[in-house]
């Protein structure tokens, strides 16, 4: 941060959408930070988006509504937009541009980070292996979250990905080790009651301490929502990587996130590309999610849950198509599930942790673990089919070793997958309800367990 | 005489059977209360296990519920307190520059931030705007700046100036004021690192 910058210019040429094109602009630089002062007095920030031929474009993150040619300042300010970031940001609860939120004054800063953050050497990221409890077994159980994983949700509308959220926010935790732990929470565009759901959820928990908000509600200004899943990065990645700590960033929805983009795009009458978003989508993603991860010689971690909901739950939508490619797997909500009143209402069979095979097993949850997630997985699996033969050949008509696979797909959506919102498991006793399903089993269907664990977990019923 | 004996051993036999009937019953009766009495102490001690294990992780939850809140609560009034210093620092030393005295080295203040000024503006043909007490040291100033003039209009600030094109597209605000704004969260970090807050 400096006292340079500073110069106000009064040219404003045109006012489209949420973009300003400020005329006879000599010294402005790409992404710097504008403040646009109206008639009135009142301060919106923006930030440039595009300078040259003596015109600066400027991205107004508070909206243009009320913003007339003439009385219209712009004020360019000399630096990038930075969030000042301190351990006091703990405990904290901030607008989506990084603004307090809670009647409290500015944090003390201990540093001023430019909010698009540095991209992480290649090189000396480190391969991500220690597990993270959510506290809900379906995640902990069979698709796991590693410390530095993106491990997104791909969700529908009205879907309950908002209480799993709050739930893993509440409840996410290293175990077996004195590390401190983070939560960094962005809200995107979400509903004004939601926003205090999570804001209560966390404050009741006891969670709020270690927990960092940033609210943008949906009817704040779309433009913000650019800025909030950065805000919220940079304050992890300083927790993170100056304080040591291991941060979990849950964003959601990047779906509102996406629309802003597209929102900017269509003023800026770039050539759009599928269902309208632009073209550097995939790029613009990519450097969200991409703030993941473990550094070499760093004790901290920033792991992401972006949440998505899926516009008609469409996975090939552009949206999640594009998450889906950079990001380490994905956790997807099912319909049918949420319907019949399951809780979380994960489709586990489309769902996957890439980095799963790596954070568990013996020194990290249970030598166990992997193979009995594995033999539920391919029950699931069996019952699923087994379930679309009984509705047409009937129950009659299927074999008793059907019926026992009919038996676990019933036992694994209500023991296993449901779960109160406020019921954090261990991975114990989530290991301990699998072995449950499993030995609903005969001994001769389970092919995917070794002998010393049967003896040792199995209890034929 | 014969046929009462008969009878009687009938009866006898009869109670003999009844007898035995009733004993094994009884036994079994017995047996059958000992092993569900055995089967329930399992079960009790199943469910006084889980009663104890769900009583221990709710007094967690209340236990992590009253400490984090608390902690929030004393971290608030902290900040809150530390704030009001904060304001009252600003406070005075606002008090003092604007008490400040206009001669001597104040003049040199003005030069450099005229000098500022107009190399932010690329330009010296300018229109300078300050406040009543640092018109004079203005004034003087500006014969070193070609094409520059003092507006008659004063502005409300603690000194220093304000410049605009005289085309009027360009303004720079380098008045004190406009430069406390600027680098308040930077004072307002170097305040609460003498009240011992933040590193």
């Amino acid at each position: 941060m400096s006292a340079e910058g500073g110069v106000q210019y009064s040219k404003i040429a045109e006012i489209k959408g949420p973009l300003v094109v400020v005329d006879d602009v000599s010294n402005a630089a790409f992404d710097e930070l504008v403040e646009i002062e109206t008639n009135e007095g009142e301060r919106r920030l923006g930030k440039v988006l595009e300078v040259g031929n003596g015109k600066a474009i400027v991205q107004v993150f508070e909206g243009t509504t009320g913003l007339s040619i003439s009385g219209t300042n712009a004020k360019f300010v000399g630096k990038v937009m930075e969030m000042p970031v301190s351990r006091e940001v703990l405990g904290r609860v901030f607008d989506g541009l990084g603004r307090p939120k809670d009647g409290l004054p500015d944090p003390i800063a201990d540093q001023f980070i430019d909010i698009n953050g540095e991209p992480m050497n290649p090189e000396q990221r480190e391969y991500p292996k220690d597990f993270i409890q959510t506290g809900v077994s379906v995640i902990d159980g069979m698709i796991t979250l590693v410390r530095g994983q993106k491990l997104p949700i791909f969700s529908g509308s009205g879907m309950s990905h908002n209480l799993v959220a709050a739930q893993i926010a509440r409840q996410a935790s290293v175990i077996g080790k004195q590390d401190d732990f983070a939560v960094v929470f962005a809200a995107i565009g979400v509903q004004y009651s939601e926003a205090e759901y999570f804001r209560r959820s966390l404050e009741e928990s006891g969670a709020l301490k270690r927990s960092v908000l940033f609210l943008n509600t949906a009817d704040d200004p779309a433009i913000e929502r650019i800025i909030t899943p950065r805000v919220a990065l940079t304050v992890a990645e300083y927790l993170a990587f100056e304080l040591g700590m291991h941060v979990l960033v849950i964003l959601t929805d990047m779906t509102n996130y996406a629309e802003a983009l597209r929102e900017i795009s269509a003023a800026r009458e770039e050539v759009p590309g599928r269902k309208g978003y632009p073209g550097y989508l995939y790029t613009d993603l990519s450097t969200i999610y991409e703030r993941a991860g473990k550094l070499n010689g760093k004790k901290g971690s920033v792991t992401q849950v972006p949440i998505l909901s899926m516009p008609s739950d469409d996975i090939t939508h552009p949206i999640p198509d594009l998450t889906g490619y950079i990001t380490e797997g994905q956790v997807v909500l099912g319909r049918d599930l949420f319907r019949q009143g399951v809780y979380p209402p994960v489709n586990i069979l489309m769902s996957l942790s890439r980095l799963m095979k790596d954070g568990i097993g013996e020194g990290s949850t249970r030598a166990d673990h992997g193979e009995v997630s594995n033999q539920v997985y391919d029950a699931y699996s069996r019952a699923q089919e087994v379930r679309a033969l009984a509705g047409i050949v009937g129950k009659a008509g299927l074999t008793e070793i059907d019926l026992k696979y009919m038996d676990v797909g019933d036992a694994f959506e209500k023991e296993f997958l449901s779960q109160a919102t406020d019921e954090n498991r261990t991975i114990e006793e989530t290991l301990g309800i699998l072995w449950k399903i499993v030995s609903k089993l005969p001994k001769n269907e389970i092919t995917k367990i070794k002998d010393k664990y049967i003896d040792q977990y199995y209890k034929e019923q | 005489m014969a046929s009462d004996s008969a009878l009687e051993g009938t009866i006898d036999k009869i109670l003999g059977q009844t007898e035995s009937n009733i004993l094994s019953g009884l036994d079994s009766a017995l047996s059958e209360s000992k092993q569900s009495l055995d089967d329930s102490v399992i079960t009790l001690e199943q469910e006084y296990d889980q009663i104890i294990s769900n009583g221990k992780k709710e007094a967690d939850k209340i236990e992590k519920q009253i400490i984090g809140s608390s902690d929030i609560e004393s971290r608030n009034k902290k900040l809150t307190t530390v704030e009001e210093s904060i304001d009252k620092v600003f406070t005075k030393a606002i008090e003092e520059i604007s008490n400040a005295d206009r001669s001597g080295d104040y003049s040199n203040l003005i030069k450099s931030l005229l000098d500022e000024s107009t190399k932010i503006l690329g330009t010296t043909e300018i229109t300078v705007f300050t406040n009543s007490k640092d018109k004079d040291v203005v004034q003087s100033t500006l014969s070193q700046y070609p094409g520059a003039e003092l507006s008659s209009e004063t502005i409300d600030c603690l000194g220093g100036v304000k410049v605009k094109s005289k085309d009027g597209a360009m303004t720079f605000d380098n008045t004190i004021d406009a430069k406390i704004e600027r680098l308040k969260p930077l004072i307002r970090k170097d305040i609460a690192t003498q009240f011992g807050v933040g590193n």
